[in-house]
């Protein structure tokens, strides 16, 4: 009987080397796909919805005793017996990081999947960086790049990574600052506790993160039936089970408990948790990703 | 294992039983293959999988499933037998074995065939020869010794005889047998019932150097037998008896039978307790009793159950005596006349040949009736008066009419059950003012008690009784003025009736009511028959050829090749070569039955003998191989196994969903295979009915056509055509006839039944018609067709009288080879003249030409009618006036063909000449009695 999942490299799981060889011949082709998704996503520029210091008008409000006066606004002040201010939106260069888990684990695709996971998260992270680098974003990946700007933002991340060689299982999170955004693309099938614990420093420095779990249908449903070996592709552990159909209703609990439980903690933080099934599409998880982070969630409102 | 009645053949290869525990080590530490599959989140699913208890190792069950399987095999490879049977042991140089094959060991055959098979295999193992003997079969019946194959195959053919056994013949043969082989154990297979002269044939089998005896008998004895049957007058009842060992309160169901086999009556057999003998009784109509063939016990399987019943057994046989001489010549005055109507239905009659009382009389009794009717006998002569009186007090039943005769001849106290005046005594007429009787109420004590009285018979002359003592008693039937009618009284064992007016209808209207039927109906109820007659008839000392036997299971069957015909005279013995059954022909047969009635079931005692005596019973070998039915049950261990672990590698849960799409085609492809399959099925169902030709029969006759008949010119073909359609326009036009198109027929092959008329015209030109054409044409004109010959050269015939055209050489040639009438051109009085239109003469495209049609030489017209009588068409018609090119017309309906003169008249009588004959033709000589309509009108006053 076929099996219902596999690792989407015929490689060996602990190659990291090869699995950096073979994710740095995926790029330019994820890059590819990023910008179509990128496009149907997305067009032009979006402002910080907030006044601040820009060149784009936000609106005209009542002067206030003790402000310059430069900075009222003749043309409108003469229209009536008020004097008003005219201010400017918001408009401030903002670093994102963006990660993508690489550990073997995500080299899974099933069946009723169309990519492996590991192809999911590179493409949502480019299309991320895409997106960003347009609208004149600071984007880096910890451990990686620096945060840099330029238009071509996802081909100098692309670049990077088919250079990367080796990545680490965690990302590095020194570097990162307050008021920057991180975007974390990962399948966090690792136990609750373990990962809040190595995001928490991010939440302890006030960085807004944006989860991304990427799952593989076959993960969520759990089609298996009768005796059946499972394998772990990151630590080669096996597990038997009798009768695997037996397991289903239990496994379920257990996946979407953890899943519920990373999401309440990223909303407790006010930290946006998606979802991205390998089966749907990618610009869903994106629309969702760049909606999280355009929005006001205002820090320190928490 | 002595608690349980099982034996190994190999009990050494249960020690492999031994390796179980190894088998359930090995089995616990291989567990079926999984499936291998990749699975990321492995972390979350450990936490559920740790509460499955047993992941590595198979399920109990499915562990013992396998050792039972091991087990099994082991057990089936020791080969174990259940229920071995213990060998006789054997001794001596032979092994005699004795089976009595008598009807009573039909019921359980089968199981003294199993135990005679045993003792033939406990010889074959000792050795042995054999001697195989069965005591119903024939004396000389090959006996032994034989081997063990050949006494087994004797023994499969032997079968139960439906014949007592013979112990003492066959006995004597098998101590003859065993003269030569001393120390024989005997075995004795008896069926349980004595004989007679058993002691002296066991004395002769044991007595002669036996080592051993085996004392073989059934358990306890069952059987009913029916010793006896009676016909008498209210019931039929029998006498069953059955073996004085089977003491126990018995009911049993006995059943007659008519001679097709069909239940039809039932009766109860209860056995008391201790009782050998059971009464049975039929309490069934008198006809039905007659139609008795065979009564039987029912769930009793062999032939002492059955008695057949012979004519003996069923209708009474009535004399019948008359002295009148009127009787052969004027039946329907014959003072019997009445008496035989009436008793016909339900007895058998005979009649001596003679009037001669000295004759007739000896010559009934010869038959043994139960029953002589005497009409009006005066005196007797001594002889057989005596004879008659004999057969009357041993059981006859006499009845008397009086009659001018008797009343003259005086008392008689032995032929008349009362003492009568002379003379007799007028009721009613001119010199009497006594008015005829009728008859009251029958008395309560006589035999006509619950019959209703007939109140419309009256009595005008009777002979008197004189008024006895015991008048009342005698008396059967009363006038309403207390004379007694009918008398009767006991004569010894027979009885003596005398009906006091003629069995005829001039002294009363007794003879001629219904009750007279019923009278004598009872009467010969009461009657018996006195004894039994041939039924060959010629009551010579012949032979009877088996008819119908009893089989051993007591079912009727045709005789066997043993069977010979029946001795007359003593009674036969029931013996192989006479077994019981029907003896005779289809016309009277003679049962011979296998119980006397004096018969019982004595069982069989054990010989006194100093022998060694081994007693056994009856019993089928129940020794069981239990090796198969192991192994089977191995194998379908096997089976469960393999379902359970491709059950447990989930091959029957993921089936479903991934095979729904083919097996949905599957479907649909069985449906579209067995629609075809139908429609292919149906076709041929319609092909059996047509035959070919079909059509063309069908459109010939659904519409009334004309013919012609195809002569190979076309000219002359489209000329017939175009004519007939002529004439059918015309037809169609003036007439309520509606002709479908002209028939073409070709005379070799086309069926001409379908047509009223064919027209043909005659072609010199043309090949001659074959013979079998011809023949064909002929019989189409005898079985009431019409042949107009239209030889067309009304004009091209010489002018002196003895020259022919072509055209009529070739007609006369063609009628020459067929069964032409007489003919005659159509007379002025002929009906063809009147059918339609009048029509003198028949003109064509020429005219002149006579229509010559069969002359209707037997018609005479002396009256001067318009029309001559006479029946019959005529079959054949010959003109040269060419009809059909004067009818021929073209697609417009104009004429084709000028006619000669060019008169437009001539062609329109040449039309009317087509309807007077197609009217003929179809109506025939109707129209021949339609011309007198006018005359019967006239009659009538209209």
């Amino acid at each position: 009987m076929a099996r219902i999942g596999e690792a989407a490299a015929p490689v060996a799981a602990r190659d990291a080397l090869a699995r950096a060889r073979l994710r740095a011949s995926l790029v330019p082709d994820l890059l590819v796909e990023a910008r179509r998704v990128v496009n149907t996503v997305i067009a032009g520029w979006h402002g910080r919805r907030k006044r601040g210091i820009g060149e784009n008008f936000w609106q005209f409000r009542p002067y206030v005793e003790g402000e310059t006066m430069s900075r009222i606004d003749w043309r409108r002040s003469a229209r009536d017996d008020h004097i008003y201010v005219r201010d400017k939106e918001w408009e401030a260069a903002h670093t994102v990081w963006l990660w993508a888990d690489p550990s073997p684990s995500m080299l899974y695709k099933s069946q009723t999947a169309t990519v492996s996971k590991e192809s999911r998260a590179l493409v949502l992270t480019l299309a991320l960086a895409e997106l960003l680098s347009r609208s004149g974003e600071r984007i880096a990946w910890p451990g990686l790049t620096d945060p840099f700007t330029a238009r071509n933002g996802a081909e100098r991340l692309a670049s990077h990574l088919i250079h990367a060689g080796e990545l680490p299982a965690r990302p590095e999170l020194l570097p990162l600052r307050r008021f920057s955004d991180i975007v974390v693309v990962s399948d966090f099938l690792d136990p609750v506790d373990e990962t809040q614990a190595w995001l928490d420093p991010l939440a302890r420095r006030g960085v807004r993160a944006h989860l991304i779990e990427i799952s593989d249908p076959a993960e969520e449903t759990f089609p298996y039936t009768g005796r059946t070996e499972f394998s772990d592709p990151e630590t080669g552990q096996k597990l038997t089970a009798g009768r695997a159909e037996l397991l289903s209703e239990d496994y379920r609990r257990l996946y979407t408990a953890r899943r519920q439980s990373l999401a309440a903690w990223c909303g407790k933080l006010g930290w946006s948790y998606t979802v991205n099934h390998t089966d749907r599409l990618a610009s869903e998880a994106l629309v969702k990703v760049h909606m999280a982070m355009t929005a006001d969630v205002g820090y320190g409102t928490r | 294992m002595g608690w349980l009645p099982l034996s190994f053949g190999f009990p050494a290869i249960l020690v492999g039983l031994l390796a179980l525990p190894v088998i359930w080590w090995l089995l616990r530490l291989t567990p079926p293959k999984p499936q291998t599959e990749t699975f990321p989140p492995l972390r979350i699913l450990a936490h559920v999988v740790r509460k499955e208890e047993t992941p590595h190792q198979s399920p109990w069950w499915l562990t013992l499933l396998r050792l039972l399987m091991a087990a099994l095999i082991i057990f089936a490879l020791a080969e174990p037998v259940f229920n071995a049977r213990e060998a006789t042991p054997a001794s001596g140089s032979a092994t005699a074995i004795v089976i009595d094959n008598g009807w009573a060991s039909a019921n359980d055959w089968e199981v003294r065939v199993a135990t005679a098979e045993r003792l033939i295999a406990d010889a074959n193992d000792a050795g042995q020869p054999v001697v195989l003997a069965f005591t119903a079969e024939r004396a000389n019946e090959e006996i032994g010794p034989f081997d063990a194959a050949t006494a087994r195959e004797r023994l499969n053919a032997a079968e139960p005889r439906p014949v007592p056994t013979d112990r003492q013949a066959i006995y004597a043969r098998v101590a003859q047998a065993l003269e030569s082989m001393p120390g024989a154990s005997v075995a004795v297979l008896s069926d349980g019932l004595a004989a007679e002269g058993d002691e002296t044939a066991f004395t002769t089998l044991l007595g002669n150097g036996a080592s051993r005896l085996v004392w073989v008998t059934p358990g306890d004895l069952a059987m009913v037998g029916i010793a006896d049957s009676e016909n008498l007058a209210e019931a039929f009842t029998f006498t069953a008896i059955r073996p004085d060992t089977d003491a126990l309160p018995r009911q049993a169901v006995a059943a007659a039978f008519d001679d097709r086999g069909r239940r039809i009556a039932e009766a109860n057999l209860t056995f008391s307790a201790g009782e050998t003998e059971a009464e049975g009784r039929f309490a069934v109509p008198f006809e039905l009793r007659n139609d008795f063939v065979s009564i039987a016990v029912d769930g009793e399987n062999q032939a002492a159950s059955v008695r057949l019943l012979d004519e003996n057994s069923r209708r009474r046989r009535v004399g019948l005596i008359s002295q009148s001489e009127a009787d052969a010549a004027q039946p329907l005055l014959s003072p019997l006349y009445y008496i035989r109507r009436a008793l016909e239905p339900f007895s058998d009659l005979v009649e001596a040949s003679s009037t001669d009382l000295a004759e007739a009389i000896p010559q009934i009794l010869e038959q043994r009736p139960a029953m002589i009717v005497m009409a009006d006998v005066g005196t007797l002569p001594d002889t057989a008066r005596e004879r008659l009186v004999e057969w009357m007090n041993q059981g006859g039943t006499l009845v008397r009419f009086a009659g001018s005769r008797m009343a003259a001849a005086g008392d008689d106290e032995e032929l008349l059950p009362v003492r009568l005046r002379t003379g007799e005594r007028a009721l009613g007429g001119a010199l009497s003012w006594t008015e005829p009787q009728p008859v009251t109420e029958f008395p309560a004590s006589g035999p006509f008690a619950d019959l209703a009285p007939p109140s419309e018979v009256t009595v005008s002359r009777q002979v008197l009784a004189e008024p006895t003592s015991d008048i009342v008693e005698r008396t059967w039937a009363n006038l309403a003025d207390g004379t007694p009618l009918v008398t009767g009284a006991r004569r010894g064992d027979g009885t003596l009736v005398l009906f006091h007016v003629t069995p005829e209808a001039t002294w009363s209207s007794l003879p001629i009511s219904g009750s007279f039927v019923e009278m004598l109906r009872r009467i010969v109820q009461l009657s018996r028959n006195q004894g039994r007659i041939d039924a060959a008839g010629d009551g010579s000392a012949g032979a009877l050829a088996p008819y119908r036997m009893i089989a051993a299971d007591g079912q009727l069957v045709p005789p066997g090749p043993e069977a010979r015909p029946l001795a007359q005279g003593a009674t036969p013995a029931v013996e192989i070569e006479n077994p019981p059954g029907f003896y005779g022909t289809e016309e009277g047969v003679v049962a011979h039955n296998l119980l006397q009635p004096d018969a019982t079931f004595t069982p069989i005692a054990q010989p006194q003998t100093t022998l060694p005596v081994t007693r056994a019973a009856y019993a089928f070998d129940e020794a069981v191989d239990l090796k198969g039915p192991l192994i089977a049950a191995a194998i379908a261990l096997m089976v469960l196994d393999t379902l359970a672990v491709l059950w447990m590698g989930g091959a029957f849960a993921r089936r479903p969903a991934r095979k729904a799409a083919p097996s949905a085609a599957a479907g649909a492809l069985v449906v579209a295979l067995a629609g075809g399959l139908a429609l292919l099925h149906a076709s041929p169902v319609w092909a059996q009915d047509i035959q070919p030709g079909d059509e063309e029969a069908i459109a010939a006759i659904s519409q009334t056509r004309i013919a012609y008949v195809v002569t190979g010119n076309g000219s002359i073909d489209s000329v017939s055509r175009a004519g007939l359609q002529g004439l059918s326009r015309y037809l169609i036009d003036k007439t309520a006839l509606e002709p479908g198109d002209p028939a073409g027929v070709d005379i070799e092959t086309d069926e001409l039944a379908f047509y009223p008329l064919i027209y043909w015209p005659i072609d010199e030109a043309a090949t001659m018609p074959s013979e079998a054409a011809l023949a064909r044409v002929d019989a189409y004109m005898r079985e009431g067709g019409t042949v107009l010959f239209d030889t067309r050269d009304q004009y091209s015939t010489g002018f002196d009288a003895g020259s022919t055209s072509p055209s009529t050489r070739r007609l006369r040639d063609i009628l020459a080879s067929m069964n032409v009438p007489p003919l005659e051109p159509v007379p002025q009085d002929h009906v063809l003249t009147k059918t339609f239109f009048i029509m003198p003469d028949f003109p064509g495209r020429f005219s002149g030409s006579p229509l010559w049609v069969e002359a209707s030489m037997d018609a005479a017209n002396p009256d001067n009618r318009p029309v001559r009588t006479g029946d019959g068409v005529t079959p054949i018609m010959i003109t040269a006036n060419d009809f059909a090119g004067a009818w021929a017309i073209d697609a417009s309906g104009a004429p084709m063909l000028p006619t000669v003169p060019s008169d437009p008249m001539q062609r329109i009588y040449a039309y009317r000449a087509g309807v007077n004959i197609m009217m003929y033709m179809l109506t025939g000589n109707y129209k021949s009695d339609q011309v007198h309509v006018p005359i019967l009108l006239e009659r009538l006053g209209q």
